[in-house]
């Protein structure tokens, strides 16, 4: 379970300094699919980077069961990024140097994964191994950075809009084939997306406004990609 | 604008080698002027062999100095533009896209012969000021009649104006060359992988099978240590040539304080020192650069601050070393053939052997040297967060 109690975070600096998180308390159950909504700028993607151990809080703890990991070190808290989180960004950052086996490779080499090629033909490139990110369409990219993320394994997989580039037949690709592997591995996701049709996918729904949770709810019904409206 | 004055600013490595060469070839050339004038005043056959000795000696240090730096240089603004470009893609495949042409925005890129010019003036400049002193010690012994400094107009025109104009006309020329390319492949994300696999595809085939097996068992961070080495040969280049002026310089630093004077010595392992640093720092500050998302993105996933350096710069370690090697064995030929060839007829020049501790304490001196940078550059990853790689979208 994943804990977060009482976090702030503050941007800029002396006059300047605004705060982004104001005081954020949450839980997300182990195996859950939460889905993190809300404006442009209030605060959803500080707060993922935040959970997932990324950027530090000024305020607050945040638990994985019962380490505080706001309480590492950077040494500690990369070897804990290691061995226990998966990410997906809207914008791919992909290898632009590498080829989609290393590109996946990236991620496989750090849990010692060596049937990574699964994977791959699980997100549906295997015939596409040998390209490289600047011959794959953004749809494509993203299934590669699915991949990569998975290939290692991970026990919880953030999601900062990772539909945002693409349009709504790949979106939804991209999306079924997550939660088939979700399924498959049993890993926790949380997902930042300001996309309301999404949010039905999802067990529960964290929505913020302007740094702050302004509601928590769960779905009782739950939608698959090819269900929800876009 | 397509290139500030502020981009070629950034050229200090180009600044600091032209720098250097105009400094070393200014003082020699003019000297080597100023003697011509006094020829006819040679009386003595101790005063012609000297005359003719010393003329050599100008001759070769000019060459040497003159033409190695030059090449550098000209290697080094070629990696710039090739580089300023990659870097820059976009706004320039935008340009080229509403109907700029390739001469159009290139001839921009003269600008880079600013930074030529700088580093020329500043040598020249250099030159005098020492000058009076470097002539001084060319005749401490008093064999020759006294050589009287002089302003030369056709060494400033030879030394930093034609070096100008010369690197302004080549930046727009190499410039067009690299903006002669279909827009589509400027727009796109990274057209070196495109263009660097269709030149392959033509002569594949063959190797493939091989380097397929290679390449899937090699770990990640061998991949990338590989891949980085390969995408910009020039920074090997670099290395070597950083590693090369630290070896070359150091030793034959030690050796011209005996064959020559301590200034002589002083200066050179000035010179040497300077050009390692900055072509080492520059290149290694490129490397970092140039794979600021990569870096992100390692660290992002887990991959440890040492995994991320020794990916992206472990694989320059054996070749600095290599650059180290060659130092030695060019500062040894050619101090062997000063000694023998051109000081053959001369009295009174020591005898020149290998130096094995001289060489012993620079490689050690190298090594210690070269981890440090290592280490600061390692120390310098942990300032990139995907913060920053997120803002810039
Ligand atoms: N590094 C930073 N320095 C200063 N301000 C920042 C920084 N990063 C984010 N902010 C500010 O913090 C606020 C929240 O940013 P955040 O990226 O979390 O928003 P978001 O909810 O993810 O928005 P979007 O949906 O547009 O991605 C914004 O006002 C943003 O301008
Ligand atoms: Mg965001």
């Amino acid at each position: 379970m994943i804990r977060a109690e009482g976090i702030t975070k503050y941007y800029g600096a002396g006059k300047n300094r605004f705060p982004v998180l104001k005081e954020i308390s949450l839980s997300v159950e182990e195996g859950d699919f939460t889905v993190i909504l809300g404006a442009s700028g209030s605060g959803k993607s500080t707060l993922l980077n935040v959970l997932s151990g990324l950027e530090r809080p000024e305020g607050g703890r945040i638990c994985y069961g019962e380490t505080d990991i706001t309480a590492f070190s950077d040494r500690e808290l990369t070897e804990f990024r290691k061995e226990n989180v998966g990410f997906i960004f809207q914008q791919y950052y992909l290898l632009p140097n590498m080829n989609v086996d290393q590109n996946v490779k990236m991620g496989a080499d750090l849990a010692g994964n060596r049937n990574y090629g699964d994977i791959i033909d699980a997100v549906g490139l295997g015939e596409k191994k040998r390209q490289y990110p600047s011959e794959l369409s953004g749809g494509e990219q993203q299934r590669v950075s699915v991949a990569r993320a998975l290939a290692k394994r991970p026990r919880f997989l953030f999601l900062d809009e990772p539909t945002g580039a693409l349009d709504e037949e790949t979106g939804r690709q991209v999306l079924d084939y997550i939660v088939r592997l979700q399924k498959e591995y049993g890993f926790t996701i949380v997902m930042v997306t300001h996309n309301l049709n999404i949010a039905e996918m999802a067990k529960t729904v964290i929505r913020m406004n302007s740094g702050r949770i302004s509601d928590i709810h769960t779905n009782e019904i739950r939608k698959t990609a090819y269900e929800i409206g876009w | 604008m397509v290139v500030g004055i502020k981009d070629a600013a950034k050229l200090t490595g180009i600044s600091v080698i032209m720098g250097c060469a105009v400094l070393i070839c200014t003082m020699f050339l003019n000297y080597y002027f100023d003697m011509n004038l006094i020829e006819d005043q040679l009386a003595s056959e101790q005063e012609i062999i000297m005359y003719h000795a010393q003329e050599a000696t100008v001759r070769v240090i000019c060459l040497v100095a003159g033409g190695c730096l030059l090449a550098t240089s000209v290697v080094m603004l070629f990696f710039y533009i090739k580089h300023y470009i990659d870097t820059h893609k976009k706004e320039l495949g935008i340009l080229k896209a509403i109907g700029y042409g390739s001469w159009k925005i290139a001839i921009h890129f003269w600008v880079f012969g600013v930074s030529v010019f700088l580093g020329a003036a500043a040598g020249f400049g250099g030159a005098f000021l020492l000058m009076p002193w470097f002539y001084a010690l060319q005749n401490k012994d008093h064999f020759l009649p006294e050589v009287l400094l002089r302003f030369h107009p056709e060494v400033f025109a030879l030394l930093v104006i034609l070096p100008t104009a010369a690197f302004s006309a080549l930046a727009v020329c190499y410039a067009c060359i690299k903006l002669k390319r279909p827009v589509m492949l400027l727009l796109k994300e990274n057209f070196q992988v495109l263009e660097r696999k269709s030149r392959k595809a033509e002569g594949m085939v063959r190797g493939e099978k091989r380097e397929r097996t290679q390449k899937t068992e090699a770990s990640f961070v061998e991949n990338l240590k590989r891949s980085t080495l390969r995408s910009k040969k020039t920074l090997v280049f670099f290395i070597v040539f950083a590693s090369f002026c630290f070896s070359a310089m150091t030793q034959m630093s030690f050796s011209m304080k005996d064959l020559s004077s301590e200034m002589m010595g002083a200066m050179m392992l000035l010179i040497g020192l300077t050009l390692a640093c900055v072509t080492l720092l520059l290149a290694i500050t490129t490397v970092i650069r140039g794979n600021t998302r990569t870096i992100a993105m390692m660290q992002v996933f887990g991959y440890s601050q040492k995994e991320c350096s020794q990916a992206l710069l472990g694989g320059y370690r054996p070749v600095s070393y290599i650059g180290f090697a060659l130092g030695t064995i060019y500062q040894y030929g050619l101090l062997r053939v000063m000694v023998d060839v051109v000081f053959r007829d001369v009295e009174g020049v020591p005898v020149y052997e290998f130096d094995v501790p001289v060489m012993l304490v620079s490689l050690v001196t190298f090594a210690i040297f070269y981890e440090a940078v290592m280490y600061y550059y390692t120390e310098k990853i942990k300032g990139i967060s995907m913060k920053e790689i997120m803002l810039e979208g």
